[in-house]
């Protein structure tokens, strides 16, 4: 556990010192952590002008989800989407045939693809997310029981969301110049509004299947205390479930690694 | 003007496109969803009753249309150009024996069409799916083509413009962010324009955005009168003006301060 930590460590500092050497990059994030903020909350401030709830959603509880869909967004920016892209994105490991390198060093292989590229900049998408939170809980009576509830579900959403984005990645390794994790990053756009207003069959598909409702809309209904003990439950299993089928997925997908080239 | 060889470029373009088509679905993919989460949240803002003179029906319409002519309008483009005046890679296009619009020209007519052959299929099918009633006026439908080229030729050369400030500055994507997000709440994606608040609908009509996809979209539904179909066909016109002026002296001034790098 102490050697991973100090694994991390050094793949932070690593990342955090190649993303310095541009300082541009530090203007440009902060100006687009603002945009995200800026048009997530029109999109919402926009829709409420017309009316006071969305399918039983009022403004607070929908800035509940806008506010877990950019932290979760966030935390997906900061390491997991870097990581997973160096493994199966455009000019990838699997797409180039170096994930020979990975597989040698001595630490585990799922360990080192999840965590080894670090987007320090994505911090300041974490602070507007807290800053969205804060503003949907300022609206609402909040318990405690409430937040520890919301805590437990938000961890159990970026289990499912690193879940997700593993299973993605690693069919891949079946179909090298298919890009599965664009067509996750596309769906997971649809999280940033209450999972409700999707009609029947998707609304069921997004919740279950491609599980975006768990990741965000279930965590913002436990903070506004609009859900029963048995979703909780239910989530809280998918969750371990889901990160189960994810490592097995990827130690069958390595398996079938067979480089490329010489 | 070498016609034969820029002709030979948009072929080639396009058949080297075609073959990576699973690439370019995906993008197109990525961009139907934000139209498609609109689509829904506004249904469900609707119901049963209407929403700024909207029915449920008129915003799933608005919203089929509208990721069409968002496709149509989109250029990637405008995300290379900056790069390529950064990295150099501009040497090799300047060094053509033809004008390096022929590299435009293909990339937008070849991206286009492969992007086309998915988009329009899975709107139609989401029509087929969804059902919503329309009707459609023959006078809709004649004003739609030239609102749509002009849309097109609008959003283009002002995200060009915009990239072409590469000259001179090192990041222009930071710019074409910015113009994204506006684009987003000024040009009907976030809410038909009909539907926005007081202040904004007013930016909305005023500023270049709204003529580069939710005019034409307006127009093809039949959501506009006489005076401000006129209006609009105007401002269109004459923000297109402004982006033309704006692209030649850019173009010119540019090139002239253009030190190759790289390459």
């Amino acid at each position: 556990m102490l050697r991973h930590l100090r694994i991390i460590r050094v793949f932070v500092a690593a990342s955090t010192q190649q993303e310095l050497a541009y300082h541009a990059n530090f203007a440009i994030s902060l100006l687009n952590a603002l945009l995200k903020l800026a048009t997530g909350w029109l999109g919402l401030v926009i829709v409420f002008e017309q009316v006071d709830a969305l399918n039983g959603w009022d403004y607070a509880a929908a800035l509940a989800v806008l506010g877990v869909y950019l932290l979760v967004g966030a935390l997906r920016d900061l390491v997991l989407a870097p990581s997973l892209n160096q493994l199966a994105g455009l000019e990838g490991d699997i797409w180039q045939g170096t994930f020979d390198f990975v597989l040698l060093r001595p630490a585990n292989t799922q360990f080192l693809v999840s965590v080894r590229q670090w987007q320090i900049f994505a911090v300041f998408d974490v602070v507007m997310a807290l800053l969205v939170i804060a503003a949907a809980c300022a609206q609402i009576t909040l318990t405690a029981a409430n937040l520890l509830a919301f805590l437990l579900l938000l961890t159990g959403g970026v289990i499912t969301i690193y879940a997700m984005m593993l299973i993605f990645s690693s069919l891949l390794f079946w179909s090298p110049g298919f890009l599965f994790t664009w067509v996750f990053d596309g769906i997971f756009q649809m999280a940033r509004y209450p999972v409700g207003i999707y009609p029947g069959a998707l609304g069921l598909l997004l919740t279950w299947v491609i599980p975006i409702g768990i990741i965000t809309t279930v965590p913002a209904q436990a903070l506004t205390g609009d859900i029963s003990a048995e979703m909780m439950l239910a989530t809280l299993i998918f969750a371990v479930v889901a990160l189960a089928v994810a490592s097995l997925l990827f130690r069958r997908a390595t398996n079938r690694y067979a480089s490329a080239s010489s | 003007m070498n016609h034969r060889g820029g002709w030979a470029l948009i072929r080639s373009t396009w058949l080297s496109w075609m073959e990576q088509r699973t690439f370019f679905f995906l993008v197109a993919f990525g961009w139907m969803v934000p139209p498609l989460i609109y689509l829904f949240v506004w249904a469900t803002v609707a119901g049963e009753s209407t929403v700024g003179g909207m029915t449920r029906d008129a915003f799933i319409c608005y919203y089929l249309v509208l990721s069409f002519v968002n496709q149509v309008t989109y250029s990637q483009t405008n995300w290379t150009v900056g790069d390529m005046i950064r990295m150099g890679d501009f040497n090799r296009l300047l060094l053509y024996p033809m004008s390096p619009t022929y590299n435009t020209l293909a990339s937008e007519f070849a991206g286009k069409a492969v992007m086309l052959s998915f988009v329009v299929p899975v709107i139609l099918g989401l029509g087929l799916l969804l059902r919503p009633e329309v009707a459609l006026s023959p006078a809709g439908i004649a004003a739609f083509l030239p609102t749509l080229l002009l849309a097109w030729l609008l959003r283009f050369l002002w995200g060009y413009w915009l990239a072409l400030l590469a000259f001179w500055l090192t990041r222009t994507d930071a710019l074409l962010a910015l113009q994204d997000a506006l684009v987003f709440v000024l040009a009907g994606q976030v809410a038909p324009v009909a539907v926005l608040p007081g202040f904004i609908q007013t930016l909305a009509v005023l500023l270049p955005f709204r003529y580069m996809i939710g005019f034409p979209v307006e127009v093809l539904l039949g959501q506009l009168a006489v005076g401000e179909l006129l209006l609009g066909f105007g401002l269109q016109v004459g923000w297109l003006l402004v982006a033309w002026i704006l692209f030649r002296i850019l173009w010119r001034r540019g090139l002239r301060h253009y030190e190759a790098v790289g390459g």
